[in-house]
C-alpha cells in the first residue's frame, strides 16, 4: 500500500476511534443519567381526583353531592384552524367565541378551556373530533338544595378546596390526601398508559341540621324579608338540651351552586359573625341571677311607677307606664325601670360574673368558621351607668348564637350547652371516626331554671310583650328584645334603626326545639313582639308538627305520640 | 444480447455485496421498530415495506450494473456530469422545498434529489476528467477543470443551499486529487486557500443559510441553549443512544422513536433507533460492517485495473464514508445536525437505489480487476 492510502486508512481509523470512544461514553458511562432523562419524559404525574364526602342531614338526606364531569383543555400548537374551533367549541359551551379564542391562542401546551362540562356535553365535543382539544374527568360539587343551608353548609372552589361554611371548616376531613398516579405519555403529552386507579375518598360528614326544619325556617324567613323589608335577619334552631344545631338560616343568603363571586354581604354567617345589642332578650341573665343568688324571690315587688330610673347621671325610661310590679311583671312586661333596680340590687362583680357564665364575650366553639366573641366589658373599665345598661342589653354585642344559648339554660334545667352542627364523621366504609360529645356545664340550678321558665311562659300570655308569639296547644317560653342600633357615625343610638328580636323554646315545660329570630333594621314597626314574634310562632306551630310533637292538651289526655323523626345525638 | 461470463460469478465480490445488503436489511428492522405505533393494535405505517420494495429494485439495478464492464461509465461521464449540473439547475428554478431548503423534483408520483444522481456524476464525471490526460499529466490542473468540478458545483449546491453535499463535494475533491497523486503542495494549497477564504465568504455562507440550518449550528456549539427549541434534536438523539446502555433495550423495546420524542427517527435519526434497542455492543457491529465496507473499498481502488476505476472506487468509498461519519457524529452531537442519512440503512427509496448502484460499481470494479488481460464485452 503506497503513503497515500496509508493516509486515507489513517483518516478512517481517526474517526472510528472518535465515534467508538464518543459511543461508549454516551452508551456505558453515561447510561443512567441519560436512561432517566428517557423515563422523565416519558412518563408523568398526575393528581388522582379525590372524592370529597357527602354531608348529610340528620335524617341521611344529601346536601352536597359529587357529580361526574370532564373539564376541557387545549394544547394551542396542536389546533389548526383556531377560528373555526373556537367557533364549534363556543356554540356547545354557550359562550363568548372571542372569548374561547383567547384560550385556544394561549402560549401555552396547556390551557384549560371550560371546567367541569356535564357529561353529556362533552361527549358531543369529543364527537367533533377537534385536533388538540382534551379531556379530563374531574368531579364536581353539586348541592342539590340549592341556596337551602348555604351558610352552614358553604362550598368549594374549581379545584374543590372548600370556602365557606363546613366545607372549610372540615375540609381536611371531607377531602384526603391526594396520591400521585404515574402515567405513560408520549412528546405530546397524550397519555399512553393508565395506572392502576385508585379511588380516593374522604369521610362523610353528619350534620345535625334537618332539612324538614331548615326548609321552613327559611320560609318563614324569606316572608319577614318581604314583609318587613328589613336588611338582614337570622333565625337559629337548636335543641336545647345537647346543642345539636337543627336549623340554621341567614338572609340575605345565596345559591351555592353559582357560589363564585358572591358578595361578602351574602356570604356572611350572621348568627355568628355579626354581633349586636341585644337589648331586652339580655333581661334573662340578670332576672335568672337575681333568683339564683336569692336578692330576689317571686315575692320581690319593684316601684317603676316613676316610669324613670337614675344610674350614674344617666336617665333610662320605660316605654309604657306600669305601677308597682311584682319580679314576675317585670320580666314579663320588659320593664327597664324593673330590670335595673334587680340588675342593682345584684351588684357590679355578680352581673359581670353570671354574663360571663351564660357564656357572652367569648366564642360558642360551634364547628364553623368565623365565629366572633362580641364584646363584653371587664367591671374596672365600666362607667357608673353600665351596671344599668347592661342589665338591660346595653353597651355589651352579643351574637344571635350566643343570646339563643342563654335561653337553652332556661330551656334545659340550668345547663349551657356547647352549640355544634356536626353530628358524626365517618369514613367511606361506614366506619365512625368523630361524633359529637354533647358536653354541658352547669350554671344554673335546675329550681332557679324552672322557676324562670315558667316566668318566660308568661311573657307569651296575656299582658305580656309577645303575646304574638304564642301557639295553640303548645305553650311558648320566651322574651321579645328591640333595641336601638348604635349609630357609629353620630356616636348616638338612631331613632329609626333597631334590631328587633324574639328567643324562645316550645313545648315550654319539656322544650323540644329552642329558638332565637333576629330581624335588622325592619321598617313599619320595630317592636320584637310585632316583627319576631308571629315569625316564631308561624315557624313552632309547623316544626311541632313536622316533629309530630304531642299538644300540651293531648299529652294530658294520655295521648302521647312517639315521634320517629327525632334522631339525638347521642 | 451477451454470453454470460461464469467468471463473473467466480470472481464476483460477495462480501461487499453482502456488507450492503445486511446493512439494508438492519435498517428494514430497524424502521419498521422505530415507526411502530405507541399503542397496541393501531396501524403500523408501511414504511419499512416500501424500504423491501426497493431493495429489490435496488439489487436489479445492482446486477444489472456488475453484468457491464465499466468503461461505459468512463466513456459517458461527461455526459452523466452536463445532465447532474442541469438538474441542480432544474433544482434551483422548480424544485419543491422542503424546510426551506430546494432539494426535491417530482417525476409523476416519484419525487427524488438530484443530488443523489449529481453526486455519482461527480464521481464518475470528475475521475474521468483526470484520467484523460486534459488535467495535464500528474500534478497540474487547469483552471477550467477547477470551475467545472469545483466552483460552478459548489456554487448550485451552496445556493439551495445542502450542507450535506456540500461537504461531501469538498471531500470528494480533496480525495480523488489525492489519489489522482496531484502534488501534496497543491492540494495542501488548495485547503489553505479554503481555510483562508473561510472568513471571507463564511459571512456570505453564513447569511445564506435558512434559520433553520443557523440553528442547528447554535444549538450544536450549545444544545442547552433551549433543549425543547433548537437543541431539541441533539438532545433527544443523546438521550435514545445513551438510554441504551451497554446491550440495549432489545429489539422493538425502543420508546423514544414510537414516543415520537425523537425527529426523524427513521430516517436522518436512525443509528440512535438502533442504538437504543441493540445497545453499544449492537452498534460496534454495526460500526465493523461500516469499516469492513470502507477497507474493501480501499483495497479495490488499490486492486483496480486501471486508474479511471481506482480513482471511482476511492471516490464511491469517500462518499460512503462521509455519510457514515457526519450522520453518526450529528446523532451523537460531534457535529451540528446535517440532514445526511445513514447510507443504506436510513428509510429513503431512492437513496436507496443511488447508494447500489454505487455499490454495484464498487464490485464492478473489483470483480473485474483481472479483465485488463481479457477482451472487453462491451
Amino acid at each position: 500500500m503506497n503513503r497515500r492510502g496509508m493516509v486515507l486508512v489513517a483518516i478512517i481509523s481517526v474517526a472510528f476511534i472518535a465515534v467508538v470512544v464518543r459511543l461508549a461514553d454516551i452508551m456505558v458511562m453515561n447510561h443512567d443519567w441519560f436512561l432517566a432523562k428517557a423515563r422523565g419524559q416519558q412518563t408523568k404525574q398526575e393528581n388522582i381526583p379525590v372524592k370529597r364526602g357527602i354531608i348529610y342531614d340528620r335524617m341521611g338526606r344529601e346536601l352536597a353531592v359529587n357529580l361526574e364531569t370532564e373539564s376541557v383543555f387545549c394544547d394551542p400548537a396542536e389546533i389548526s384552524a383556531h377560528d373555526d374551533v373556537a367557533k364549534s367549541l363556543s356554540r356547545e359551551l354557550g359562550s363568548d367565541a372571542r372569548v374561547v379564542l383567547t384560550k385556544l391562542n394561549a402560549d401555552k401546551r396547556f390551557y384549560w378551556v371550560e371546567r367541569k362540562v356535564e357529561l353529556a356535553r362533552a361527549q358531543r365535543i369529543r364527537d367533533m373530533k377537534l385536533k388538540g382539544i382534551g379531556f379530563i374527568p374531574e368531579l364536581k360539587r353539586y348541592y342539590p338544595k340549592g341556596s337551602l343551608a348555604s351558610h352552614v353548609v358553604g362550598f368549594v372552589n374549581s379545584d374543590n378546596t372548600g370556602l365557606e361554611g363546613i366545607e372549610r371548616e372540615l375540609d381536611k376531613q371531607l377531602s384526603t390526601q391526594t396520591e400521585k398516579l404515574t402515567k405513560g405519555k408520549d412528546a405530546r403529552g397524550q397519555t399512553l398508559s393508565e395506572g392502576s386507579m385508585k379511588e380516593l375518598k374522604g369521610n362523610d360528614v353528619v350534620l345535625t341540621v334537618d332539612e324538614g326544619l331548615q326548609h321552613i325556617v327559611e320560609k318563614n324567613l324569606d316572608e319577614i324579608m318581604a314583609k318587613w323589608h328589613a336588611a338582614s335577619a337570622t333565625i337559629i334552631m337548636m335543641n336545647p338540651h345537647t346543642g345539636e344545631i337543627l336549623a340554621l338560616a341567614n338572609r340575605p343568603a345565596y345559591n351555592l351552586n353559582n357560589a363564585s363571586g358572591t358578595s361578602m354581604q351574602k356570604l356572611r354567617n350572621r348568627a355568628i359573625t355579626d354581633s349586636y345589642e341585644p337589648g331586652s332578650t339580655f333581661k334573662v341573665v340578670v332576672g335568672s341571677a337575681a333568683l339564683e343568688e336569692g336578692t330576689v324571690n317571686s315575692r320581690s315587688m319593684f316601684d317603676c311607677s316613676a316610669g324613670t330610673v337614675e344610674v350614674g347621671g344617666r336617665r333610662i325610661k320605660d316605654d309604657h307606664r306600669n305601677g308597682v310590679l311584682s319580679f314576675e311583671e317585670v320580666i314579663q312586661k320588659s320593664s327597664n325601670v324593673g330590670t335595673i333596680k334587680i340588675g342593682l340590687g345584684l351588684g357590679k362583680q355578680r352581673v359581670y360574673d353570671y354574663v360571663k357564665k351564660f357564656g357572652f364575650g367569648e366564642r360558642t366553639g360551634i364547628d364553623l368558621a368565623g365565629e366572633v366573641s362580641g364584646l363584653v366589658r371587664h367591671p374596672d373599665k365600666w362607667s357608673g351607668m353600665s351596671i344599668g345598661a347592661i342589665s338591660i342589653g346595653q353597651e355589651i354585642a352579643v351574637t344571635p348564637l350566643q343570646v339563643l344559648r342563654a335561653y337553652a339554660v332556661i330551656a334545659n334545667g340550668g345547663l349551657l350547652v356547647k352549640p355544634h352542627v356536626v353530628a358524626e364523621i365517618r369514613t367511606p366504609q361506614g366506619q365512625q371516626v368523630y361524633r359529637a360529645n354533647n358536653e354541658k356545664e352547669r350554671v344554673l340550678s335546675e329550681k332557679t331554671a324552672i322557676a324562670f321558665r315558667s316566668i318566660l311562659k308568661r311573657v307569651t300570655e296575656e299582658g305580656g310583650t309577645a303575646k304574638s308569639a304564642s301557639i295553640d296547644g303548645n305553650q311558648v317560653a320566651g322574651k321579645t328584645g328591640t333595641a336601638q342600633l348604635f349609630d357609629q357615625r353620630t356616636k348616638r343610638y338612631s331613632k329609626e334603626r333597631y334590631v328587633s328580636s324574639f328567643v324562645g323554646f316550645v313545648p315550654a315545660d319539656d322544650p323540644r326545639i329552642a329558638m332565637i329570630v333576629v330581624v335588622h333594621e325592619p321598617k313599619g314597626a320595630i317592636y320584637g313582639g310585632v316583627v319576631a314574634g308571629p315569625a316564631f310562632k308561624a315557624i313552632a306551630n309547623e316544626s311541632l308538627s313536622y316533629l309530630s310533637v304531642p299538644r300540651d292538651d293531648q299529652r294530658e289526655r294520655g295521648l302521647l305520640l312517639v315521634s320517629n323523626r327525632e334522631r339525638v345525638y347521642p | 444480447m451477451i454470453k454470460f461470463d461464469r467468471r463473473l460469478i467466480k470472481s464476483f465480490d460477495w462480501m461487499t455485496f453482502g456488507i450492503i445488503v445486511t446493512l439494508t436489511l438492519i435498517g428494514i428492522m430497524t424502521i419498521a421498530s422505530a415507526t411502530r405505533p405507541a399503542i397496541e393494535g393501531a396501524d403500523r405505517p408501511d414504511f419499512y415495506l416500501k424500504q423491501i420494495v426497493w431493495l429489490c429494485v435496488s439489487l436489479c439495478a445492482l446486477f444489472i450494473i456488475v453484468a457491464f464492464d465499466y468503461v461505459w461509465l468512463q466513456r459517458f461521464a461527461y455526459v452523466f456530469y452536463g445532465i447532474g449540473l442541469v438538474l441542480l439547475l432544474v433544482v434551483l428554478v422548480a424544485g419543491k422545498t422542503s424546510l426551506g431548503a430546494q432539494r426535491w423534483i417530482s417525476i409523476g408520483p416519484l419525487t427524488f434529489q438530484p443530488s443523489e444522481f449529481f453526486r455519482l456524476a461527480f464521481i464518475a464525471g470528475f475521475s474521468a476528467y483526470l484520467t484523460s490526460g486534459v488535467a495535464g499529466g500528474l500534478g497540474r490542473l487547469t483552471w477550467p477543470g477547477v470551475f467545472f468540478f469545483a466552483v460552478l458545483p459548489m456554487a448550485l449546491i451552496v445556493k439551495q443551499p445542502d450542507l450535506g453535499t456540500a461537504i461531501l463535494l469538498f471531500s470528494l475533491f480533496v480525495v480523488l486529487c489525492l489519489v489522482k497523486g496531484l502534488s501534496r503542495k497543491l492540494i495542501a494549497g488548495v485547503l489553505v486557500l479554503g481555510m483562508i477564504a473561510l472568513p471571507f465568504f463564511g459571512h456570505i455562507f453564513w447569511e445564506g443559510l435558512k434559520e433553520y440550518q443557523k440553528n442547528r449550528l447554535v444549538a450544536f456549539l450549545d444544545p442547552e441553549v433551549d433543549p425543547s427549541g433548537i437543541g431539541y434534536q441533539i438532545n433527544q438523539s443523546k438521550i435514545t443512544i445513551g438510554s441504551g446502555g451497554l446491550v440495549g433495550k432489545g429489539y422493538m423495546q425502543g420508546t423514544q422513536g414510537p414516543l415520537r420524542f425523537l425527529p426523524e427517527k427513521h430516517t436522518d435519526f436512525i443509528f440512535a433507533v438502533f442504538a437504543e434497542e441493540w445497545g453499544f455492543l449492537g452498534s460496534l457491529v454495526l460500526m465493523a460492517l461500516y469499516l469492513m465496507l470502507f477497507m474493501r473499498g480501499l483495497d479495490t481502488a488499490l486492486k483496480a485495473k486501471d486508474d479511471y476505476g481506482r480513482l471511482v472506487a476511492a471516490g464511491i468509498t469517500a462518499m460512503f464514508f462521509v455519510y457514515f461519519t457526519v450522520n453518526i457524529s450529528m446523532t451523537l452531537g460531534m457535529m451540528p445536525v446535517v440532514g445526511v442519512p445513514l447510507p443504506f440503512v436510513s428509510y429513503g427509496g431512492t437513496a436507496l437505489l443511488s447508494n447500489f448502484i454505487a455499490a454495484g460499481i464498487l464490485i464492478c470494479i473489483r470483480t473485474r480487476r483481472f479483465e485488463l488481460f481479457y477482451p472487453h464485452i462491451w
